[in-house]
């Protein structure tokens, strides 16, 4: 399994800057991708979900910035160390879309309105290969047919507005698979699209992820899609990482209490409109004002005085389940005897 | 699109017929008629009224009005724009002897006001926050502000006066009308009213680069490794072309209309010194030729306008 590692991040930290004021987006953040595996990052809006894709790209905004920690892509040529590379210089360009590519959350304004879709495939292709017009307009009509467009020949010459949502938005993952990259960073693929249209691109994107061996990183605020598509998961908030690991450690004994608290405010399909809903209660709290501690703790049932005082450490058990809570052994144990009782 | 040109076209057709009733009716609401010009007030002791009578009645001042309106509607469908109340020239004649020292003029300076303000708008967006970006939008602010008369006489001033490398005024020397000839005395004029035309465009093209590169398919762009030229040139620019191009296409009037003050300026015999001077005598034939043409050019302008975005843009359908 270690061989399969293809992207570490370790200790990841941006920083975004305005108006004299610092918003430390992302706190250290922490996960590998493997070839082959879908790892999904969780959580609210603003938890620093994109960030962290953005940063894999370095497609961070000018007025942000890597502060620390690593982003190591392990090539077949040996590692490279992406945050040090400079942010459009060659390297960098030719990581972009050969090795790792990436699709967005709305197609429509993700592709350039007044260049055909073929255009914009042919753009990708023609920028890491030397193939010429002709044959990269080839490569695309069979990319866009691998992708289920019908009438490629003719699809290939049309207008983004011309392609319904999820036609739309299999262009942009055709595009994204032009040049066969090892890493997919999907931002939140379907939240622009209806849900059958969602359940399409992702039955696209596993068996992409079967037949090209490839390594997924799914964005999403959606724990269906989580419960859905994931191998591994990690639960984020506020610019940290709380929880992370299998999809069965995460959704089967979740032992942080934000992710308690999520799964718990999910309605249940079959349930009927008697079944308790939890919302997690309070608000999500300002990043320029940042309570101190544990940033969920004011918030949290468990919270005890440990929590403000400062930011818990990684624990991990069960080989690869990590959260970050003063009290999870607690929380593992009351979650133990109610089990017990049933 | 051969369609729509020509259905656009037959809609011009009653809307001309609508702005020439207009026309005819602003002309007719001014006070005093052209007998009141034509007779220096000397003369004018020595003709009787009965004398003046005659002389409306023989040019046809004392008709009813929509007499006259359809009588003028009339001869200019017979390509007949009447005489100059003044010396009985034709008028066709007047705007083709003015015409060509004016769309020299004007095609000049809006070729010099959208090379260069495009090329500054789209250098000011892409170096947003430079040195060179505040000095351009301060340039760009003082040249909308500026007015053109004043500007004009500065760099009289400073390129007839000081300097002594142009000519002040004119548009030839007689016996050298060849075209290369004759550029000295377009350089000023042209590049006055360029420049000022200039500040507008720079400032629009800037605005709408800076919007498309805050837009999504830039990001998506840079995520194909493309190089930075393409990602600015291509993705940005040609959606920024757009509204730039409409911009440019409603000032395609000001060809015909010309630049009244920086004619006059540099004595520059075109079309915008020619109403001048028949606003002044209230010759009204002259004034309806120049109003209705630049009705025409306005019209015409924004089917261009049409045709252009609908070009530019695959979302716009030309039905």
């Amino acid at each position: 399994m270690r061989d399969d590692l293809i992207l570490q991040v370790k200790d990841l930290s941006v920083n975004f800057y305005t108006n004299q004021r610092c918003n430390m987006a992302l706190r250290g953040v922490s996960f590998d991708l493997r070839k082959g595996r879908t790892l999904c990052i969780v959580g609210e809006s603003g938890c620093g979900k994109s960030v962290t894709a953005n940063a894999i790209m370095q497609l961070l905004p000018d007025l942000s910035r890597i502060e620390s920690g690593n982003i190591t892509f392990k090539g077949q040529d040996g590692d490279i160390q992406i945050e040090k590379l400079p942010k459009n210089g060659k390297q960098m360009r030719k990581l972009r879309g050969e090795v790792m590519a990436m699709i967005f959350q709305d197609p429509m304004t993700a592709l350039n309105p007044v260049f055909t879709v073929g255009f914009q495939m042919n753009e990708m292709i023609q920028a890491h290969t030397d193939l010429r017009k002709k044959a990269a307009t080839e490569k695309s009509i069979g990319l866009l047919t691998d992708m289920g467009v019908p009438l490629p020949e003719q699809r290939v010459h049309e207008y983004p507005h011309q392609f319904s949502g999820g036609m739309r938005q299999r262009a942009m993952i055709a595009m994204a698979m032009a040049c066969a990259p090892e890493i997919l960073i999907a931002d939140e693929p379907t939240t622009a699209l209806d849900v059958t249209i969602q359940a399409q691109i992702f039955e696209l994107m596993l068996e992409l992820k079967e037949t090209e061996h490839m390594a997924i990183l799914l964005i999403t605020h959606d724990m269906g899609v989580v419960a859905e598509m994931a191998d591994d998961v990690a639960v984020m908030y506020m610019g940290n990482m709380v929880e992370s690991g299998t999809v069965q450690q995460i959704l089967n004994s979740p032992s942080h209490p934000y992710t308690i608290a999520l799964l718990q405010s999910i309605p249940v399909l079959g349930h009927g409109k008697n079944q308790n809903l939890e919302p997690i209660r309070g608000m999500t709290p300002d990043p320029y004002h940042r309570p101190p501690g544990c940033q969920f703790a004011p918030r949290c049932d468990f919270a005890t005085d440990i929590c403000a005082s400062r930011l818990p450490d990684e624990s991990v058990f069960d080989t690869n389940h990590m959260v970050r809570c003063f009290h999870y052994e607690e929380i593992k144990r009351n979650k133990e005897i109610q089990h017990g009782k049933k | 699109m051969i369609n729509f040109i020509i259905r656009k076209i037959l809609a011009l057709i009653p809307m001309l017929v609508v702005i020439s009733f207009l026309i005819f009716l602003g002309v007719e609401l001014m006070p005093g008629d052209a007998v009141d010009f034509m007779i220096s007030p000397e003369a004018l002791s020595t003709v009787s009224p009965a004398e003046l009578e005659a002389l409306r009645d023989e040019l046809g001042l004392n008709d009813p009005f929509i007499v006259r309106y359809f009588i003028w509607l009339a001869n200019i469908l017979r390509g007949d724009f009447g005489y100059s109340l003044q010396s009985g020239v034709p008028v066709s004649q007047l705007m083709a002897n003015t015409l060509p020292a004016t769309l020299e003029l004007t095609v000049a300076a809006l070729l010099i006001s959208t090379l260069l303000g495009s090329l500054l708008g789209v250098v000011s967006a892409l170096r947003k926050g430079s040195i060179a970006d505040n000095v351009l939008t301060v340039a760009g602010m003082i040249g909308v502000a500026i007015p053109q008369f004043l500007f004009g006489l500065v760099m009289i001033v400073v390129f007839v006066f000081n300097l002594e490398w142009l000519p002040v005024g004119g548009r030839m020397t007689p016996g050298r009308e060849l075209f290369f000839q004759r550029l000295e005395y377009l350089v000023l004029p042209a590049v006055v009213l360029g420049l000022a035309l200039t500040a507008g465009v720079m400032r629009y093209s800037r605005a709408s680069m800076l919007d498309s590169l805050n837009k999504d398919y830039i990001k998506t762009a840079r995520s194909k490794g493309l190089k930075e030229w393409r990602i600015n040139l291509i993705h940005g620019l040609r959606v920024a072309m757009t509204p730039v191009a409409v911009l440019i296409g409603f000032r395609l009037p000001m060809l015909i209309g010309g630049a009244v003050v920086i004619e006059q300026v540099f004595q520059w015999q075109g079309v915008g010194q020619l109403f001048v001077m028949a606003v002044r005598s209230q010759n009204t034939p002259i004034i309806m030729m120049i109003a209705f043409f630049s009705v025409l050019m306005v019209l015409v302008s924004s089917i261009l306008v049409d045709i252009v975005t609908a070009i530019l843009d695959p979302r716009v359908k030309l039905s």
